[in-house]
C-alpha cells in the first residue's frame, strides 16, 4: 500500500474535544503529546473516505486470516470479527520503560507468593501480610498444588496485567491475570493487518517489533523444563475447538513451532506424560496449557472433565513435567486479595510499588464496607472471582434499585466483592462516524517469566466504542488498537 | 493395641481397559495416638508407586497401568500401635466459639464444603440448632448432634451413593458410615463448631457397635467418622455411626473436610467394559491378618454402573461398600 495523495486537511480531528479524563494524545492545552506528533500529523493529511478504505483493508484481512472472537452474552456463542480503530495507541520509550519495571515488580512479588503459598510454608502468611483466611477461602487456592516443585520458583509464567491511565496521567493497575490471560494473538494480528494495510503510517516511527514473540515464549516455556533437561518437548494444551480462545492456543502453537494438543492426546505412564505421534509416544517437559486448573486431571479434580490427561497431577507431583502457568494462580486473580499486593511487593522485595492499585475497599472490613457501601453511587463494585468485566456494578451507570441490590448482595457475602474509585479511564483519538474522537481505552501488557523476566513490548489496547463509555471488553462490545511501543531514539 | 491390617482392592472389568490412573490414600497416619510399626502397597500387575504427603497431610499413592489389563489388584498391609484418644474433662463454655481467632484458625472446617452443603434456614440448619439448643457446653452440643444424626439415620447399606447430599440422606433416613459423618460435620458446622471428616479403620465386624463382640480378625470396609474443634482443647474425635467414642480400635488414615479430601481410591481408566470393585479390609489383632482369596465372594461387590458421556471412566468406592 503506498502513501496516499497529500491533500487538504480533511478535518479528521478539526473538532477532537479531550473530556474530562487525561488524552493520550492531546494535553490540556490541545497542544499534541510528543509521542502522538508524526501520527497526527498523518492522519491529519487523510479524510474520511481513505480512512474507511484503509479499515476495510483491515477488516478483510481479518476476515480472510479467520481472526475473530466470540460473544457468549447472547444466545448462543457468536463469531464476530476481530474490530481494531486504525489510530495507533503510542507509548514513549522512557514511559514504557517505567512501566514495564513496575510490571515485572508486580509479577515478581506475586511469584514469590505463590511460590510461599505452595511450596514455601506461607511466611506471608505467618508474619500477617496477608490473612489465611482469605486464602484458605478462596475458590483459586489449589490445594493439590503444595509440593509440586517449580522450576526457578516461576509460578506465573505468562501474566497478563491489565492496567490503566487515570485523569492524572498515571498507570494504576485494575487486575491481575495469572492464570490463562488471552489477547496476545490479537495484538500480534493487529500489527500484521496494520503493517499490510498501512505500512507508510509507521513511517519515522522506531515501533518495537511483535512477531518475536513466539520465540520469547517458546525461551520461557523452554526454561521450565524439569532439572533443566535440554531441547525439551513443549506442547500447548487447549480444551479443543469449541472455546473461544482457539484461534490463540492454534496460533501460538504456530507460532512456536510445536504440537498443538487435546488431552485425549496426551497420555501418562508411569508418572510421566507422553504425547501420542505417529512415531508412537514421546516424553513431553513442558505443557502451555490453556486449560483450567479444575479440567486438567479428570482424577484429582472435577471426574466430569473429557478436557484433561488422567494422572497429570501424579506426573506433575513426581517432577517429571511442568504445566505453565502453573496449578494454583487463581488465589492471585481473587480480587479479594489484590488489595494486599503492593504490601507484597514491600514484603518480598523490599521496594516500593512503582505502579499504585486503584484505591479498594474491602468489604468484609466492616468501617471500609460501611463507608463505600454508603457512597456505592459513585464507586465500583466487582466480584472477586470473575474476569472479563462480568458482574461488575459501575455505580454512576446504575440504577437506585440496581444500587440496593448490590448492596444486599454484597451485605450478604462480603468476602465475595471489592468496590474501587471509579478510574476515569484515559482517552485517545478513535474513529467514530466522520472524525476521530475520544474513546476511552486500557493496556493488557504481558509479562513472561522463566528463568528470568521479560515485559513483551506492546500489549493489547482496547477501546471502548462509544462515546463516555467506560467498558472495553471485546465481550461487551469493545474495540481494539494496535500498540506502539516506541524505541528509546538515540537524540 | 497391636493391629494388622490388610487392606485388598480389586478392580475386575468386563472389557479389556486401559489407561487407568489412581489415587490411593490408605496408609494409617502416623501420629502421637498412632504408631506405624511397618505400611506397604503393591499391586498385580506390578507398578510404580508414587508416595507423597498430601496437603491435608496424608500419604496420597498415585499409580497406573498404560497397556490393557482386566483386572487390577491393590493391597495395603500395615501393622499399627494404637493408644486411647484423649477426651474433654473440663467444660468448654459455648460461647468460645465466636472468638474470631478461634473461627479465622478453623474457617476450612466451619464452611461448607464440596460434600458438606446446606443453607441458612434448611433443614439440616434447623435440625443442628434444635439439637444444641440449651446446651452450654461445646461438649454438650457436640453429643446432641452426634445424637440427633443417630435418631435421625438408620444404618443401612446401598441406599446412598457418593454424590448424595445431606438433605437428601436426612430425607431417605439411611445411609452408611461416611453419610453420618458427612450429616454429623454439616449439623456442627452450621452450628458454628469446626467439624472435619476422618477416613479410617475401624477393627470391629460391626461398625454400629464396637464393642459387641470381640474377635481376633474381622473382615470389614474402610470407616469413617468426625473431630469437632473445642476452643482452647483441641480436635475430639467421635464416631457418629455407633455414637462412640473414638479408641484404640480406630486407625486413622487421613482427615479433611469431607470425603473428597481423603477417599480410598479414587482413579480413571480408559475403555468399554464395566467395572465390579470388590473391596475389603481385614484387621486382626497383632497377628498378621488372613485375607479372603481373591475370586470369592467379598462381602462387599458393587456393579459400578457405566456413566455417560466421557470416554473414560471412574472409580471410587463409598467408605462403606
Amino acid at each position: 500500500m503506498g502513501e496516499p495523495s497529500r491533500q487538504q486537511a480533511s478535518g479528521l480531528l478539526d473538532r477532537y474535544q479531550p473530556g474530562g479524563a487525561f488524552d493520550e494524545a492531546f494535553d490540556a492545552d490541545g497542544a499534541v503529546r510528543g509521542p502522538y506528533r508524526r501520527i497526527v500529523e498523518r492522519f491529519r493529511e487523510l479524510d474520511i473516505d481513505e480512512v474507511k478504505r484503509l479499515e476495510n483493508l483491515v477488516a478483510d484481512e481479518f476476515r480472510r486470516q479467520g481472526i475473530t472472537f466470540t460473544v457468549y452474552s447472547e444466545e448462543e456463542g457468536t463469531e464476530r470479527i476481530w474490530p481494531m480503530d486504525l489510530f495507533p495507541r503510542i507509548i514513549a520509550a522512557a514511559e514504557w520503560d517505567e512501566l514495564s519495571r513496575g510490571l515485572s515488580q508486580r509479577v515478581a512479588a506475586m511469584n514469590c507468593f505463590l511460590a510461599d503459598l505452595y511450596n514455601g510454608g506461607g511466611q506471608a502468611i505467618a508474619d500477617g501480610v496477608v490473612p489465611r483466611w482469605l486464602v484458605v477461602s478462596s475458590q483459586g487456592f489449589e490445594r493439590n498444588a503444595v509440593g509440586i516443585r517449580v522450576p526457578h520458583s516461576a509460578h506465573c509464567n505468562i501474566a497478563g496485567i491489565d492496567v490503566v491511565r487515570a485523569a492524572d496521567g498515571r498507570y494504576r493497575v485494575l487486575e491481575d491475570n495469572l492464570r490463562s490471560p488471552s489477547g496476545i494473538s490479537y495484538v500480534i494480528e493487529n500489527r500484521a493487518a496494520m503493517a499490510k494495510a498501512c505500512s507508510w503510517l509507521f513511517y519515522d516511527h522506531p515501533v518495537e517489533p511483535t512477531e518475536q514473540y513466539g520465540r520469547m515464549l517458546r525461551s520461557t516455556l523452554e526454561s521450565m523444563a524439569p532439572d533443566g533437561r535440554d531441547s525439551p518437548h513443549i506442547v500447548v494444551l487447549t480444551p479443543g475447538i469449541f472455546n473461544s480462545a482457539y484461534f490463540e492456543h492454534a496460533f501460538l502453537a504456530r507460532s512456536m513451532g510445536v504440537e498443538l494438543v487435546e488431552g485425549r492426546d496426551l497420555v501418562v505412564d508411569d508418572h510421566a506424560v507422553y504425547s501420542r505421534t505417529i512415531e508412537g509416544l514421546v516424553k513431553v517437559d513442558v505443557i502451555y496449557r490453556r486449560i483450567d486448573d479444575d479440567f486438567l486431571d479428570p482424577v484429582a479434580f472435577r471426574p466430569d472433565s473429557t478436557l484433561g490427561v488422567p494422572g497429570l497431577l501424579g506426573a506433575l507431583r513426581a517432577g517429571t513435567v511442568t504445566v505453565c502457568n502453573a496449578l494454583g494462580n487463581g488465589v492471585v486473580d481473587d480480587k479479594g486479595v489484590y488489595p494486599y499486593v503492593p504490601e507484597l511487593i514491600r514484603y518480598y522485595l523490599d521496594e516500593e510499588p512503582i505502579i499504585d492499585n486503584v484505591p479498594t475497599y474491602m468489604m468484609w472490613d466492616p468501617d471500609q464496607r460501611a463507608d463505600a457501601l454508603a457512597r456505592l453511587g459513585e464507586l465500583v463494585a466487582k466480584p472477586v472471582g470473575e474476569s472479563g468485566g462480568y458482574g461488575v456494578l459501575i455505580g454512576p451507570h446504575a440504577t437506585e434499585q440496581e444500587l440496593d441490590e448490590a448492596r444486599a448482595t454484597i451485605e450478604a457475602d462480603p468476602r465475595s466483592w471489592i468496590v474501587q474509585e471509579l478510574v476515569q479511564l484515559s482517552t485517545v483519538p478513535s474513529l467514530a462516524g466522520d472524525c476521530l474522537e475520544p474513546r476511552h481505552l486500557d493496556l493488557r501488557p504481558f509479562v513472561l517469566t522463566g528463568e528470568r523476566t521479560q515485559v513483551f513490548p506492546g500489549g493489547l489496547t482496547r477501546v471502548a466504542m462509544r462515546r463516555g463509555s467506560l467498558i472495553v471488553n471485546s465481550s461487551q462490545g469493545g474495540g481494539s488498537k494496535d500498540t506502539w511501543i516506541l524505541a528509546a531514539e538515540a537524540s | 493395641m497391636r493391629l494388622g491390617i490388610a487392606y485388598r482392592m480389586y478392580f475386575r472389568y468386563s472389557e479389556p481397559v486401559t489407561e487407568s490412573q489412581n489415587e490411593v490414600r490408605v496408609r494409617p497416619l502416623h501420629d502421637e495416638h498412632q504408631q506405624v510399626l511397618s505400611y506397604r502397597l503393591t499391586s498385580r500387575p506390578e507398578l510404580q508407586v508414587l508416595p507423597l504427603s498430601d496437603y491435608w497431610g496424608t500419604t496420597v499413592e498415585h499409580l497406573g497401568i498404560r497397556t490393557p489389563h482386566t483386572e487390577l489388584e491393590l493391597l495395603a498391609e500395615a501393622t499399627v500401635e494404637t493408644e486411647p484418644r484423649p477426651a474433654p474433662d473440663e467444660a468448654v463454655a459455648a460461647a468460645m466459639l465466636i472468638d474470631p481467632d478461634f473461627q479465622i484458625a478453623h474457617l476450612e472446617f466451619l464452611a461448607p464444603s464440596h460434600h458438606v452443603q446446606w443453607a441458612s434456614g434448611d433443614a439440616v440448619e434447623r435440625r443442628a440448632a434444635s439439637a444444641v439448643a440449651g446446651e452450654s457446653a461445646v461438649q454438650g452440643m457436640v453429643r446432641a448432634v452426634v445424637a440427633d444424626v443417630r435418631g435421625a439415620l438408620a444404618y443401612r447399606q446401598g441406599v446412598t451413593d457418593i454424590g448424595v447430599t445431606l438433605t437428601e440422606v436426612l430425607e431417605g433416613g439411611a445411609g452408611v458410615c461416611q453419610d453420618f459423618a458427612h450429616l454429623a460435620t454439616g449439623m456442627l458446622r452450621s452450628a458454628g463448631i469446626p467439624a472435619r471428616y476422618v477416613s479410617g479403620y475401624l477393627f470391629a465386624a460391626d461398625e454400629t457397635a464396637p464393642d459387641a463382640e470381640d474377635s481376633d480378625v474381622v473382615s470389614v470396609q474402610t470407616h469413617a467418622w468426625i473431630e469437632a474443634a473445642l476452643p482452647g482443647w483441641g480436635w475430639w474425635a467421635l464416631d457418629p455411626t455407633n455414637g462412640g467414642e473414638v479408641g484404640e480400635r480406630h486407625v486413622v488414615i487421613g482427615r479433611g473436610r469431607d470425603y473428597g479430601d481423603v477417599p480410598p481410591v479414587r482413579g480413571a481408566f480408559t475403555g468399554s467394559g464395566t467395572a465390579e470393585v470388590d473391596a475389603e479390609v481385614v484387621i486382626g489383632r497383632q497377628d498378621e491378618p488372613q485375607l479372603s482369596p481373591v475370586d470369592g465372594p467379598g462381602p462387599a461387590r458393587a456393579e459400578v454402573a457405566s456413566p455417560p458421556a466421557p470416554n473414560w471412566r471412574h472409580q471410587q468406592s463409598q467408605q462403606q461398600q
